[in-house]
C-alpha cells in the first residue's frame, strides 16, 4: 500500500478567480507504458473538468487540504489565483505539504509583487523555471524556497546598441551643439 | 494583423495570449535569426509553453519544426535563455519526433556548462534519450552523481530514476556512487551564489538517492535491510523527506514479510518521536496499518504509542498535520475504535475546526469510538450544529449515525428522534433526504422496537416530500411493513391520501402499497374497505394506474374466494429472488435468443430468499462493509466533498455493497450456473446450498485451488476450481481424489468426480467430485489429492512441445470439510432473546481452545464455520475485555428449521475457554453444530 516511488506529486495547477486554467501540469513519468499512466494525465478534456469541479470545492472554502476525487489535494488561495498541488492519495500529508510550501514560497520570492494573476502571467519565464525546479516529472526535486528561487535565472536584458564610431559621434554632437546654440542666439536677437 | 493588436503582444506585461498559428510563426521567424536575441526568444519561449500550459497542442510535423528550430539556440551562450530552451526540450520532446538530435548539445552542456545550466541539461536529457542510446549517458550521470553539488548530483539521480523503465542495466552499473550519495551530506556551495538568495542546504540529494537505490535493489530483501540497517542509524539521514522514505521502505519489508516487524518495533518506537512530523505520521501509519493486518505481531504498548503520537498532533497549528493524523485515526476507528477512546477530548474539540473536512472527519470518527454510554450526549451536540453545515457534510453525519443505528440497536430511541429531528426540520436536497430515508428504512427493518414510531414519522413525513423517488421508496416500505403491524388501518389513510392528492407515477405506488393491506390478518374489516377504495381507483385517470389497481382487485378476489396460493403470493409476496443471479440469467436469456423466446424463461433455478434470509443477507453485507468496505475500497473520502463521483457510489451500495462483494456474489453464482449446467448433476435436482469458496492452497502456489461444497437433496458435490499459474507449462488430465478421513466409517459414497483434460497456462477450471448422501446430515472430511501430467509448451506457440511425454506430478491441497454449518443458512431475527428461548432442543458444549488467538479471530472463525448470521452486534469482540458472547441465528438448507445459538468467550493465560449453548428445532442438526463448532 505504501508506495515507495519518488513519483508523489501528480500535478500542479494555477487557476484563476473564475476557475480558468493560468498554469497546468499533469506529470507523467517519462519512458513510462502508455497503459500505466493515469487517465488525468492523456486527456485535456478530463483535466478541464477535474479542474472545474476541483474549482467549485476550494474557491472560498479555506480548507488547505481534503481530498478529492482519490486525490490528495493542497491548495491556497489568493486574490485572484489558487495554486494547487495535487498528490497521490497514499502519500504522506506532510511530504506533501512541505513540497507545496516550496512551490508557494518560491514564487513569492521570485514574484517581487505577490502572487496575483498579472504578475504570474507577466513573469511567466520565470514561473515556468521555478516549478521546474520544483518538481521534476511528479519527483519532488527540492523544497528549500531560496534554493529554487537561486536557481531561478532573470530574463536577459537587452544588450543595448553602442555605436563604436567615435570620431563621427565627436564632431556630430559638436556639429549638433553648434547649431543649435545658433538658434538659439538667432531667435535670442 | 494590425499593428495595434501586434503590438499588444510585444508587451510581455499583457495577460491575453495570441492564437497557436501566430506564435508558431513568431517562434520559427526569431530563432532562425542570427545572430539571436535572447530576452525575445526567452519571451516567445515562454509564450510557447503556456499555449501547451492551456492544453493547445501542436501537430507532430510542426512540433518537430518548433523543437529543430529551438535546439538551434544552443549557439548562444546566455544561460538565462538555457534554462528556457531547457523546458521547451522537456515540453516538447512528447510531441515532436526525432528528439534525438539534440542529445550532442544537451551532452555538452552536461560536461562543459556552468553550474546553473548542468542540472537543467541533465534532467532534460533523460527527455531526448530512448531505450538504444541511454546506455551512452552512462559516463556523465555516473560523475554527476558524484558531484558536490547538490542540484547537480540531484538532477543526476531523479534522471536515472526516469530511466530506470528503459536502462536498469545502465543505472545498475553506477549503485555504488548511488549509494555514496545516500552517506554524503552536500551543503550548497555558498561562495558563488548567482542571486540575491541565500539557500538552505536540505540535503534532498539523500532523498533522491535512497528512492533510486530502492528501485534497484527492491528485489533483494536482504540489500534492503542493510539499507535500512545503515541509514537508520541517527545522524546518518539529514533529508526529511529521506527519512520517510526509510519508514515506507520498512513498511514494505514488513507488508512483504511479518515476521519482521518485531525486530523493527524498537526503531519503529524511536521514529515516532522523530522531530519532523511527516516522519511521525508515516511510522504511525505504518504501525497502525500493520495491526489491523496482523493485530496479534503488534505490541500493545506500541500502537499505544502510535495513538498518542497521532494525539499529539491533532493539536498542532498545521492544518495538514491534523488532518494527516485525524485521516489515521479515523482508519484505526474502523476496525478497532475502542483503542482510540484516548483521543476523545481532542477529537470532540475538533468539530468545531474552521476546516470542515476536518470537523467532518472528527465526527465521524467519535461516533465510531462512541460507546453506549456517550451516543446520546454526542448526538446532542450534533443535533446542535447540524443544520449549519453545508448538504455534504450532513449525509456524511446522517451515514454515520446509520451504521450506529445497526451497532447499537438499544440506543434507537435517540438516533430516531435524530433523524426524524433532520428529516422534518433540516433543509437539503434529495440526496440528503434520501439518505434520512435509507437509515430510517434500516431501522425499520433491523431494530424492530423502532418500526412503529420509524413509520409514523416517515407517513407524516410523505404528507408534503416534494421528491418522487423517496415517496414510492417509503410507500413501497409502508406496504410491505405495514399489514403487519398493530394498527394496519393508520397507514392505509395515509397511503389513500396520496392517491387523492399526488401524481401518476406516486399513484401507482400507492395502490400497489394499499392492496397488499387487503389480506393483513391484524385488522380483518380492513379488507372490505381496501376492495372498495381499489373500486374507486380503478375509474383513475391514468392507465397505469387503473391497471394496476384493476390486477391488484382480481387478485384479492381470488386469493379470498379460493383461497388461492398463487394470487395471495401476487398480493403479498413472501420471497424475493436473488437479484444478481436473476439479472444475469435474464439478460444471458435475452442475448441467446435460441428459438426467439418461444420458451418462457424459466426462473426456478434462481435462488429466492425469504424476508428473513433477505434481511439476514443484507445485514451481513452491511456489517462486512462496515468492517472492510471502508479501508480496501479506498472509500476513504473526505467527507462530503465528493458527492459528483461518490454520490453514484453510495447510491448503489445500499443496493449491492462494494464491487468485490457483487463480484463475489456473481462468482458464487457463476459455479452454480456451471454445475447445474452439466447433465450428470442436473439429475441430483434443486441446489440447496452451496458454501463460500475455500482456499485450498497458498495464493502464491503455483496452482491455486479453491474449493465450493454444494449440497444437494440426496447428494453433496465437491468443486475444486484450479488455476495455472504457471506460464509455459499446462496440465493434462487434471483430477482430484477425495478419501474420506474414515474410509471405513464413511456413510458417503461416491458416484463419479469430472477431470479438467487440459488446463493451459493462467486458466481457470473446476474438477467435481460427487457423492451420494442419505437425507440426513452427515458430516465427513476428505483428504485431497491433485493428480495430473505436466506438459511443456512451446513458448511461441503456446502448443506442448511434441517430444515430452509429460511426467505424472501429485500436489497436495488441504483438507475439505463437510461440517454442519454448510447445512445452515444465515437468517435475521428482530428477538434474539425470545426466539432463542421459543426453541425446543437444547445442546451444551464446552470447549478449551489452546491456541494463540484473540478473541476477535475465534468470533470470526465462529461465523464462518457456523454460517450463521451475529446478532446485536456480537460479532465484535472488545479487544479490552477478556470474556465475550457471540449470538447466532440460522436456519437449517434443507427443511428450514431454526437454530440459535449462544456462544461465551473467556480467554485466560491458558487460552480460550468456549462454552456453546445451542436450541434447535431439529435436534440431529444441533447437536451437530454445537458439538462441532471447531
Amino acid at each position: 500500500m505504501t508506495d515507495l516511488s519518488l513519483y508523489s506529486v501528480q500535478a500542479i495547477l494555477i487557476l484563476d478567480g473564475s476557475g480558468n486554467r493560468v498554469y497546468a501540469n499533469y506529470y507523467r513519468p517519462p519512458h513510462q507504458p502508455e497503459e500505466q499512466l493515469s487517465v488525468l494525465s492523456q486527456s485535456v478534456k478530463k483535466q478541464k473538468e477535474f479542474e472545474k469541479q476541483l474549482f467549485a470545492k476550494t474557491h472560498k472554502h479555506d480548507s488547505e487540504i481534503l481530498i478529492f476525487e482519490d486525490h490528495l489535494v493542497l491548495y491556497k488561495e489568493y486574490l485572484d489565483v489558487t495554486l494547487y498541488l495535487i498528490g497521490s492519495i497514499e502519500e504522506n500529508e506532510m511530504v506533501l505539504q512541505l513540497a507545496f510550501t516550496a512551490f508557494k514560497d518560491s514564487l513569492d520570492l521570485i514574484l517581487n509583487s505577490g502572487i496575483d494573476k498579472k504578475n504570474i502571467q507577466e513573469h511567466y519565464d520565470t514561473v515556468l523555471l521555478a516549478i521546474d525546479e520544483t518538481i521534476d516529472h511528479g519527483v519532488i526535486l527540492e523544497t528549500d524556497p531560496a534554493a529554487i528561487a537561486s536557481r531561478v535565472t532573470k530574463p536577459p536584458v537587452n544588450e543595448p546598441q553602442i555605436s563604436l564610431d567615435l570620431d563621427k559621434g565627436l564632431l556630430g554632437a559638436w556639429g549638433f551643439a553648434k547649431s543649435r546654440l545658433q538658434e538659439k542666439l538667432q531667435q535670442g536677437i | 494583423m494590425s499593428t495595434h493588436t501586434y503590438k499588444k503582444f510585444e508587451n510581455a506585461g499583457s495577460g491575453d495570449l495570441p492564437d497557436r498559428m501566430t506564435i508558431y510563426q513568431d517562434c520559427m521567424s526569431e530563432f532562425n535569426e542570427s545572430p539571436v536575441n535572447p530576452k525575445r526568444c526567452r519571451l516567445l519561449i515562454s509564450r510557447l509553453l503556456r499555449l501547451l500550459a492551456e492544453g493547445e497542442t501542436f501537430p507532430e510535423n510542426e512540433a518537430t519544426a518548433l523543437f529543430f528550430s529551438i535546439s538551434k539556440l544552443f549557439q548562444h551562450p546566455n544561460d538565462s535563455l538555457r534554462q528556457s530552451v531547457y523546458l521547451a526540450i522537456k515540453a516538447l520532446s512528447s510531441i515532436s519526433e526525432d528528439v534525438l538530435m539534440a542529445t550532442s548539445s544537451i551532452m555538452k552542456d552536461v560536461q562543459n556548462g556552468s553550474d546553473l545550466v548542468k542540472p537543467n541539461a541533465i534532467r532534460a536529457l533523460t527527455t531526448v534519450l530512448d531505450e538504444s542510446t541511454a546506455f551512452s549517458a552512462e559516463r556523465l550521470l555516473k560523475s554527476a552523481v558524484v558531484n558536490k553539488h547538490p542540484s547537480i548530483s540531484s538532477a543526476a539521480l531523479t534522471s536515472s530514476y526516469h530511466l530506470l523503465p528503459i536502462a536498469e542495466a545502465t543505472a545498475k552499473r553506477f549503485v555504488n556512487e548511488t549509494q555514496e550519495a545516500v552517506m554524503d551530506l552536500k551543503p550548497f556551495p555558498h561562495r558563488n551564489v548567482v542571486g540575491d538568495y541565500y539557500p538552505n542546504s536540505t540535503f534532498i540529494t539523500q532523498y533522491h538517492a535512497l528512492g533510486l537505490l530502492y528501485q534497484l535493489k527492491k528485489s533483494d530483501k536482504m540489500a534492503l535491510l542493510k539499507l535500512i540497517r545503515q541509514f537508520s542509524d541517527n545522524n546518518t539521514l539529514k533529508s526529511q523527506l529521506a527519512k520517510v522514505g526509510l519508514v515506507k521502505l520498512v513498511s514494505e519489508l514488513v507488508t512483504r514479510d511479518a515476521q519482521l516487524f518485531s525486530s523493527f518495533q524498537p526503531l519503529l518506537n524511536n521514529w515516532l518521536s522523530n522531530k519532523y512530523e511527516s516522519v511521525q505520521l508515516e511510522t504511525a501509519k505504518l504501525i497502525t496499518n500493520f495491526a489491523i493486518q496482523h493485530p496479534h505481531l503488534v505490541s500493545a504498548e506500541l500502537h499505544a504509542s502510535a495513538v498518542t503520537t497521532l494525539q499529539s498532533l491533532l493539536t498542532v497549528p498545521r492544518v495538514s498535520a491534523r488532518f494527516a493524523a485525524l485521516r489515521i485515526l479515523n482508519r484505526v476507528s474502523m476496525v478497532s475504535p475502542e483503542k482510540i477512546v484516548v483521543c476523545n477530548p481532542e477529537l470532540e474539540s475538533l468539530i468545531n475546526d474552521p476546516n470542515r473536512n476536518i470537523s467532518t472527519y472528527a465526527i465521524t470518527t467519535l461516533l465510531k469510538t462512541g460507546t453506549e454510554s456517550n451516543i446520546s450526549s454526542l448526538i446532542s451536540t450534533i443535533t446542535k450544529f447540524i443544520h449549519e453545515v453545508s448538504d455534504d457534510f450532513k449525509i456524511i453525519i446522517v451515514d454515520a449515525i446509520r451504521t450506529l443505528s445497526i451497532n447499537f440497536p438499544q440506543e434507537w430511541m435517540a438516533i430516531l428522534n435524530f433523524l426524524i429531528d433532520v428529516l422534518k426540520n433540516g433543509e437539503g436536497g434529495l440526496k440528503f433526504k434520501n439518505n434520512i430515508v435509507e437509515a430510517l428504512i434500516d431501522m425499520v427493518s433491523f431494530v424492530p422496537q423502532a418500526k412503529d414510531l420509524a413509520l409514523e414519522n416517515l407517513c407524516d413525513f410523505i404528507e408534503d416530500c416534494e421528491f418522487n423517488e423517496i415517496l414510492v421508496r417509503i410507500l413501497h416500505l409502508l406496504g410491505k411493513e405495514g399489514p403487519s403491524t398493530a394498527t394496519p388501518s393508520l397507514y392505509v389513510r395515509h397511503i389513500y391520501n396520496r392517491v387523492v392528492l399526488e401524481n401518476s407515477i406516486i399513484r401507482s405506488a400507492a395502490v400497489v402499497a394499499l392492496s397488499k393491506f387487503a389480506l393483513t390478518k391484524n385488522d380483518p374489516t380492513l379488507g372490505e374497505s381496501i376492495v372498495s377504495l381499489l373500486r374507486r381507483i380503478a375509474n383513475d385517470q391514468d392507465d397505469e394506474v387503473r391497471d394496476r389497481a384493476t390486477i391488484a382487485l382480481k387478485f384479492i378476489e381470488s386469493a379470498k374466494k379460493e383461497e388461492n396460493p398463487e394470487a395471495r403470493e401476487f398480493v403479498q409476496s413472501r420471497y424475493s429472488y436473488d437479484l444478481p443471479s436473476l439479472e444475469s440469467k435474464l439478460s444471458s436469456y435475452i442475448s441467446s435468443n435460441a428459438d426467439s423466446f418461444q420458451t418462457p424463461f424459466d426462473v426456478t433455478n434462481i435462488r429466492k430468499y425469504t424476508e428473513d434470509e433477505a434481511k439476514a443477507i443484507e445485514l451481513k453485507k452491511k456489517q462486512e462493509q462496515l468492517l472492510k468496505g471502508h479501508l480496501e475500497n479506498g472509500s476513504e473520502s473526505t467527507p462530503g466533498l465528493e458527492e459528483g463521483s461518490k454520490g453514484e457510489k453510495r447510491d448503489s451500495s445500499y443496493a449491492g455493497p462494494s464491487l468485490d462483494e457483487h463480484q463475489e456474489d456473481l462468482r458464487s453464482t457463476k459455479y452454480a450456473e456451471e454445475l447445474l449446467s452439466m447433465e450428470q448433476i442436473k439429475e441430483f435436482g434443486p441446489l440447496v446450498n452451496s458454501s463460500r469458496t475455500i482456499d485450498l492452497t497458498d495464493p502464491e502456489a503455483e496452482f491455486v485451488v479453491r474449493g465450493v461444497k454444494h449440497l444437494f437433496n440426496n447428494h453433496a458435490v465437491l468443486q475444486f476450481n484450479i488455476t495455472n499459474t504457471l506460464t509455459d507449462i499446462a496440465l493434462d488430465n487434471v483430477t482430484v481424489t477425495c478419501t474420506p478421513e474414515n474410509p471405513s466409517e464413511s456413510s458417503l459414497e461416491e458416484l463419479f468426480s469430472l477431470s479438467i483434460d487440459r488446463l493451459s497456462p493462467s486458466q481457470e477450471a473446476a474438477c467435481y467430485v460427487a457423492y451420494n448422501k442419505s437425507e440426513e446430515i452427515v458430516m465427513e472430511g476428505f483428504l485431497n489429492n491433485l493428480t495430473f501430467t505436466t506438459r511443456e509448451l512451446d513458448p511461441e506457440t503456446q502448443q506442448p512441445l511434441d517430444d515430452t511425454e509429460g511426467f505424472q506430478d501429485e500436489f497436495d491441497i488441504d483438507s475439505i470439510f463437510l461440517n454442519a454449518g454448510d447445512y445452515i443458512k444465515s437468517s435475521f431475527v428482530g428477538d434474539f432473546t425470545n426466539a432463542f428461548d421459543e426453541l425446543p432442543n437444547e445442546e451444551v458444549a464446552v470447549y478449551n481452545i489452546k491456541e494463540n488467538i484473540t478473541l476477535q479471530e475465534l468470533v470470526d472463525r465462529l461465523v464462518v464455520n457456523t454460517s450463521c448470521l451475529p446478532l446485536e452486534s456480537t460479532q465484535y469482540a472488545p479487544s479490552d475485555s477478556s470474556s465475550h458472547t457471540v449470538k447466532l441465528f440460522g436456519k437449517s438448507a434443507l427443511k428450514g428449521e431454526k437454530i440459535a445459538l449462544v456462544v461465551k468467550l473467556i480467554k485466560t493465560s491458558k487460552g480460550i475457554a468456549m462454552k456453546a449453548q445451542g436450541r434447535s428445532e431439529d435436534a440431529t442438526l444441533c447437536s451437530y453444530l454445537v458439538n462441532g463448532l471447531m
